[in-house]
């Protein structure tokens, strides 16, 4: 059960932004809508199960002193791998994460999950590691991504979902909008496992 | 010492890998990432700059390689026409030319009449300042250029010309005037190969 553990943590006891706060720069950025949320979720999902992987293999054969430095060159080969097939395959969505794809190399998630996690343990888990992680984190994008989108634009994945008289807030697809629903979800998540707490 | 040479036969093989696979990636991706650019960049742009022109055909299904001349490896150089045609006869050409503006090269796609006419311009890529050179991608700068005439080249009228750059940017201002005059220049070879 040890993998199936692994991978559920992930997705709510320490979901990447909201509980290990970590990879806030798209998280804040690139989450105007739902489909840019999902786009980036699945682009840093791929990058971490595949980074996990090779660096799990590896675990045993890079020296300790310099794996820094081999952790980020097998990260940024595998976010350029990303970007050239969004350039060949997704070109729309490529031009809208525009900046946000090559940055996932500096994404701490991925560094963080390979330090802490897959340099250490047995490919399995890791991979187990990694799936969860970057579910967590495509949920997580997705979610912030459909709040903004549906109350500042109306819209939910492009389709228009209220009625028509409804005013957009079009400050929650601006900056502001992020601080502001991230803000509101983390307080609703502590609030909640403190009240799990309470009961138990 | 045994370490040392540990640590940088490790890395070197790491990075000649992720080269390795890198380039292959390149190479399997290219046409798929240039049909995209077609359809997404330059499409949109050919269509602004014939948006005056009357057509009926797609320009970017009829299009044709020239070559013009080599670059300074002696590579042979092609460059791709985009045809626009009206009952089968070529009424205007569009073709993408570059000039160097202040942060990078500007890639801008002219069209220009069989009657010897710009039909217009699209700024497609650029690296030029936000709010200062990037604006030369604005209507106000671009739809000066509609309808001028070829022989003479284009000019900023700083220089004694037509057309008023943008404020605040000679350099890329003048990176597009550069390259809509290598485009016209190249434009009586065109018009021999298409005629």
């Amino acid at each position: 059960m040890g993998a199936w553990n692994e991978f559920t943590k992930g997705l709510w006891k320490e979901i990447p932004p909201f509980r290990l706060v970590l990879g806030l720069c798209p998280t804040l950025a690139v989450t105007t809508a739902a489909k840019n949320g999902l786009g980036m979720g699945l682009a840093t999902t791929f990058v971490l199960v595949c980074s996990n992987v090779l660096i799990s293999l590896l675990r045993n054969v890079i020296p300790r002193k310099v794996r820094i430095a081999a952790f980020i060159v097998v990260i940024a080969s595998f976010v350029v791998i990303v970007e050239l097939t969004m350039q060949a395959y997704f070109y729309p969505l490529y031009k809208i994460l525009g900046l946000f794809i090559p940055l996932i190399v500096v994404n701490c998630i991925i560094l963080g999950r390979a330090e802490a996690f897959a340099s250490k343990n047995r490919l399995l888990p890791s991979i187990a590691d990694g799936l969860g992680m970057g579910l967590g984190f495509t949920l997580s994008l997705t979610f912030l991504g459909a709040v903004r989108e549906i109350i500042g634009n109306g819209t939910l994945f492009g389709n228009p979902i209220l009625w028509d008289s409804f005013e957009p807030f079009s400050i929650m697809v601006k900056a502001p909008g992020a601080f502001l629903c991230l803000g509101v979800i983390l307080g609703l998540m502590n609030w909640v496992s403190m009240r799990q707490q309470k009961k138990s | 010492m045994r370490e040392l040479v540990r640590m940088v036969v490790v890395l070197a093989a790491i990075c000649a890998c992720s080269g390795l696979v890198l380039s292959f990636t390149s190479q399997a991706t290219q046409v798929q990432r240039e049909n995209q650019l077609l359809k997404f960049v330059k499409g949109p742009s050919i269509q602004a700059v014939f948006s005056d022109c009357d057509y009926d055909n797609d320009p970017i299904q009829d299009r044709m390689a020239l070559s013009v001349g080599t670059d300074k490896d002696g590579n042979p150089l092609e460059k791709i026409i985009f045809l626009a045609k009206k009952g089968g006869q070529v009424v205007a050409v569009a073709y993408a030319s570059s000039g160097s503006g202040y942060g990078g090269e500007i890639e801008v796609m002219v069209g220009l009449s069989m009657d010897g006419e710009l039909t217009g311009i699209s700024v497609m890529t650029h690296s030029e300042t936000p709010g200062l050179g990037a604006r030369i991608t604005e209507t106000v700068f671009t739809e000066q250029f509609r309808g001028l005439p070829l022989e003479e080249g284009v000019q900023l009228s700083s220089d004694g010309g037509a057309i008023d750059g943008v404020s605040g940017a000679s350099f890329s201002s003048k990176g597009v005037i550069s390259a809509i005059n290598a485009a016209m220049e190249l434009f009586s070879k065109v018009k021999e190969e298409v005629s």
